[in-house]
């Protein structure tokens, strides 16, 4: 590993603490200046029953009598700590109620990239290999039929089939082995369009480059010239896509979850909204802000390390001759 | 029988017996080729022959359809190219054969070497694990026999450190190896047709000779059938044994090279004859000649350089761009810049036109000094001193209309009333050749030519003493770039011009320029009158470029000077 990957990287760490933070400062923000009180309306709203003394200590307990930038002092600090407070509502640690279903999600949203990836994959190899008369059309039709479709409305026609329909897996028990298979699908499916969609035309685009004529020009097969070929330079840009649209990933699998009635942070997200339950919904955005944040890292880190032609360059200015004519307006009607 | 096979275009020459076009047993065999892509034919009713360890060159200008022929005879051709009449390779139709039968013969009996090396081996992938595809074209079946065979053929073709190459990826090398290692591996499993589509188009002027020479060594060697692709016909000449000149698809004359040369037949070949500057370095004495008496007139020096050192910092090294840098122009006359890419010619030329300071030494233009003047006297700097750029298809912006593009120089320096202005543009476009009714279109409707002729008018309508021309011809074709050049010399005897000329085509500066400074690493080798560097070059750079320009087989070599190079270079 170089030094300068090492610098690379210790920059790009620097920056996703940074944006964490900054990310974890807004919604704090924000959540407080939402409208509502959630003293009035969560305390001392009669249906939970609180005493004026229980109110009292809870309100001394999330230290809602200070200033709100010393609250933010405190729970930021918490945070970086590991600590995520107490959930308002039921008085038990918000790691706690998180842990209990994040796995649930996790393993749901990991599926569904999964099922994502193979789909966009197998159609992607499809139209590189499959002839024009068999159907390739049909292939190079997927993404843009899939990308529009909402993936809830696939997820209710996948219950309505194989749930009730066909009787494939029981509706009333949806963490089960066929339900959680349909609901990966259920997200999948648009997700892989997306994926799709750039990967076919990133195909297309290296199918075209002088190299791949040149290879067939020495007698490769399409499947090889696929495998050996085009797979690779094709598929390191949907790493990054990948990396872009992991919160929309997250985002469906809360909304798939409600669909198929699974508990899970999408069930989580539900009740404490209901209840203005502030600190949970506080640790779950800034979780995701984390996931999302840690992922694109993670892309970020690897993809110098799968691209050869990828070279860090660190703290070199760039000369670019055409820019500075235009600046100094030698050249205005010439395009750099 | 034969004359209508060899030539398809009218009149039909009836002595023609072309013993090279038609042949009892060739190795490939072309007959009434037709190519189309969708409804456009492009290439009409092609034939030719080349025999086993023959050399053909198929040459004609950008867009007359080599390529498409090339991929036909490769099977390369796009989906939605059809292609009609027959391609007989060792007695079977490469047309008419199933993908699952010519696949066999894909690399093993007909390789290829592309155009641009820089893109035609998989940035993302080892150059071994390449040339490992190729070496499984071979009998070799072991592994370790495989990468053996592979690095000697590295070592065959050239290349100093094979097991270097080997473990490294495509940018991690330069053009002029990339394209050793593309001929490496298409000779590598011994190939009985090698198909080299501009095979040297994208490299600097001496490697493209290296590599020719590489290629006839190769093809002699292993007794290879050579189809040579290219636009320059001097090459052609030099490099193969015999030739079909295309034009717009069709064949315009055919025959051997030497045939072709010494009487070329049809009309087309004569201009493209009369056009190459290797073939003609006589071309425009008349235009340039009185330029040489401005030469011994001292005082008139236009454009004096004197010392000038610049340097660049680059990743911590100091990297001396132009070192010590001293030269002088005559007024009215063409001073020429030559050198590899690299050597320093484009950092001259920034420097002579105030976009860089120099760390040191001085310049000066008309009597102004161009080192670290201030932004009004740079103004007046720019107004003496115009740049035309090499590529008129990507300095031209697309949105303007040509008449703007001419007149913006004088909007910016807000010379003259409308109406002179528009005058001046008038004036400057016709200057250009150019006919009025282009003044309302946009650059994509003009031609490659009338772009650059554009571009000259837009550097001429603010009435400059100098033009610095950046390698201004080399985006074009042959005829294109005579007519430009053409134009540029016909200016200079009518406005007394001053140019500084930078080019890498050393035919077309023996053409042209009346001075010559030769450039290495920065600095100058060399320089002269042009008769002195083309006639007694002294230096062993000079002498290497000037072997770059091509002489032609089976003709008396036209310049006497490179045929003393050539002797000189065996000596040495
Ligand atoms: N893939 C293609 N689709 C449509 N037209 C093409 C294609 N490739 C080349 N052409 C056209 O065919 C003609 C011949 O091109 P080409 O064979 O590349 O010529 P050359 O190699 O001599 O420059 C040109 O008019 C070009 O625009
Ligand atoms: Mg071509």
């Amino acid at each position: 590993m170089s030094n300068a990957y090492l610098t690379y990287a210790g920059k790009r760490l620097g920056q996703a603490v940074i944006v964490i933070l900054l990310a974890y400062i807004f919604t704090f923000v924000v959540v407080s200046i939402l409208p509502g009180d959630p003293i009035t309306s969560v305390l001392r709203n009669p249906q939970n029953g609180f005493s004026e003394q229980e109110i009292a200590e809870i309100i001394a307990a999330q230290g809602l009598d200070q200033p709100v930038l010393v609250q933010l002092w405190h729970s930021l600090s918490a945070f970086l700590t590991g600590d995520l407070g107490m959930s308002m509502r039921s008085n038990r640690p918000v790691a706690t109620l998180i842990a209990e279903v994040l796995s649930s999600t996790l393993i749901l949203a990991s599926s569904g990239l999964a099922v994502a990836l193979f789909l966009a994959f197998t159609v992607a190899y499809g139209t590189q290999v499959v002839p024009k008369k068999y159907g390739q059309g049909l292939l190079r039709a997927f993404p843009s039929l899939f990308l529009s479709t909402p993936n809830f409305v696939i997820g209710l026609f996948l219950i309505h089939l194989f749930g009730f329909q066909l009787r494939l897996f029981r509706v009333i028990e949806p963490d089960g082995f066929w339900a959680t298979f349909f609901a990966a699908i259920t997200i999948g499916i648009p997700f892989s369009a997306q994926i799709a969609e750039v990967l076919i035309a990133n195909l297309d685009h290296e199918a075209e480059q002088d190299y791949a004529a040149v290879a067939r020009s020495r007698g490769i097969a399409p499947r090889r010239l696929f495998a050996t070929h085009l797979l690779k330079p094709a598929a390191l840009p949907v790493v990054t896509v990948i990396a872009l649209t992991v919160g929309e990933l997250l985002g469906n699998s809360l909304i798939t979850e409600t669909v198929f009635g699974r508990t899970g942070i999408g069930s989580l997200v539900q009740r404490s909204v209901s209840t203005q339950d502030l600190p949970v919904l506080q640790a779950i955005v800034s979780l995701g802000a984390v996931i999302f944040v840690l992922v694109n890292l993670i892309a970020d880190l690897l993809y110098p390390l799968l691209d050869p032609r990828v070279k860090i360059v660190v703290g070199r200015k760039r000369r670019h001759a055409a820019a500075d004519d235009a600046a100094l307006g030698l050249e205005a009607g010439a395009k750099p | 029988m034969a004359s209508q096979i060899a030539l398809n275009t009218a009149p039909p020459r009836t002595d023609f017996k072309g013993p090279a076009l038609v042949q009892a047993r060739p190795l490939l065999k072309v007959r009434n080729l037709s190519i189309s892509y969708g409804r456009q034919q492009v290439v009409h009713d092609v034939g030719f022959d080349i025999g086993h360890g023959e050399s053909l060159a198929l040459i004609g200008e950008s867009g007359s359809g080599k390529s498409t022929i090339a991929k036909a005879v490769l099977r390369l051709l796009p989906n939605g190219a059809t292609a009609s009449g027959q391609v007989v390779f060792d007695e079977q139709d490469i047309l008419s054969l199933s993908e699952r039968r010519f696949r066999p013969l894909r690399g093993r009996d007909i390789g290829f070497v592309p155009q641009d090396p820089g893109n035609a081996l998989n940035p993302v992938r080892t150059i071994g694990s390449q040339a490992l595809e190729a070496a499984a074209l071979t009998d070799e079946r072991h592994p370790a026999a495989r990468k053996a065979l592979i690095l000697e053929t590295f070592a065959k073709v050239g290349l100093d450190n094979p097991q270097r190459v080997y473990e490294s990826y495509p940018h991690q090398l330069s053009g002029g190896m990339l394209q050793r290692v593309l001929i490496a591996l298409a000779i590598l499993p011994r190939p009985s047709l090698l198909v080299a589509d501009e095979p040297t188009s994208a490299l600097d002027v001496t490697i493209q000779k290296r590599i020719l020479e590489l290629l006839s060594r190769l093809q002699e060697e292993l007794d290879i059938s050579l189809l040579l692709i290219t636009h320059d016909l001097a090459i052609a000449g030099e490099r193969a044994g015999s030739l079909v000149v295309l034009k717009g698809g069709v064949v315009q004359e055919a025959g051997r090279t030497s045939a072709v040369f010494s009487s070329p037949t049809s009309p087309y070949a004569r201009k493209l004859h009369a056009d190459v500057p290797a073939l003609n370095p006589d071309r425009y004495a008349k235009l340039r000649d009185p330029g040489f008496a401005r030469l011994a007139d001292d005082r008139q020096a236009k454009i004096s350089v004197e010392g000038v050192t610049k340097r660049f910092s680059v990743d911590g090294k100091v990297l001396t761009a132009v070192d010590d840098l001293s030269f002088s122009v005559a007024a009215g006359t063409t001073h020429a810049l030559v050198g590899e890419s690299g050597s320093g010619k484009t950092t001259t030329i920034r420097l002579l036109l105030a976009l860089e300071e120099p760390e040191s030494g001085s310049i000066r233009v008309s009597h102004d000094t161009v080192t670290s003047p201030g932004v009004s006297s740079l103004r007046s700097v720019w107004r003496h001193l115009q740049l035309v750029y090499q590529n008129p298809f990507t300095s031209l912006d697309p949105s303007w209309k040509v008449e703007q593009l001419i007149r913006e120089p004088l909007d910016r320096f807000r010379i003259g009333s409308a109406a002179e202005r528009s005058a001046a543009v008038q004036e400057a476009l016709a200057n250009v050749g150019l006919s009025a009714d282009l003044l309302q279109r946009k650059p994509s409707a003009l031609s490659g030519g009338q772009r650059q002729r554009v571009a000259i008018a837009r550097a001429l309508v603010l009435k400059p003493d100098v033009i610095v021309l950046d390698e201004p011809t080399s985006a074009l074709d042959v005829s294109v770039q005579a007519d430009i050049v053409e134009v540029l010399l016909s200016l200079q005897a009518k406005l007394g011009l001053t140019y500084v000329f930078v080019s890498h085509d050393l035919a077309l500066v023996r053409q042209l320029a009346h001075t010559v400074s030769v450039m290495q690493r920065g600095r100058i080798v060399e320089h002269g009158t042009v008769h002195e560097i083309f006639g007694k070059p002294k230096h062993d750079y000079t002498l290497s470029l000037l072997s770059s320009i091509p002489s032609v087989r089976g003709e008396k070599v036209s310049a006497p000077a490179v045929r003393r190079v050539a002797q000189k270079e065996l000596a040495l």
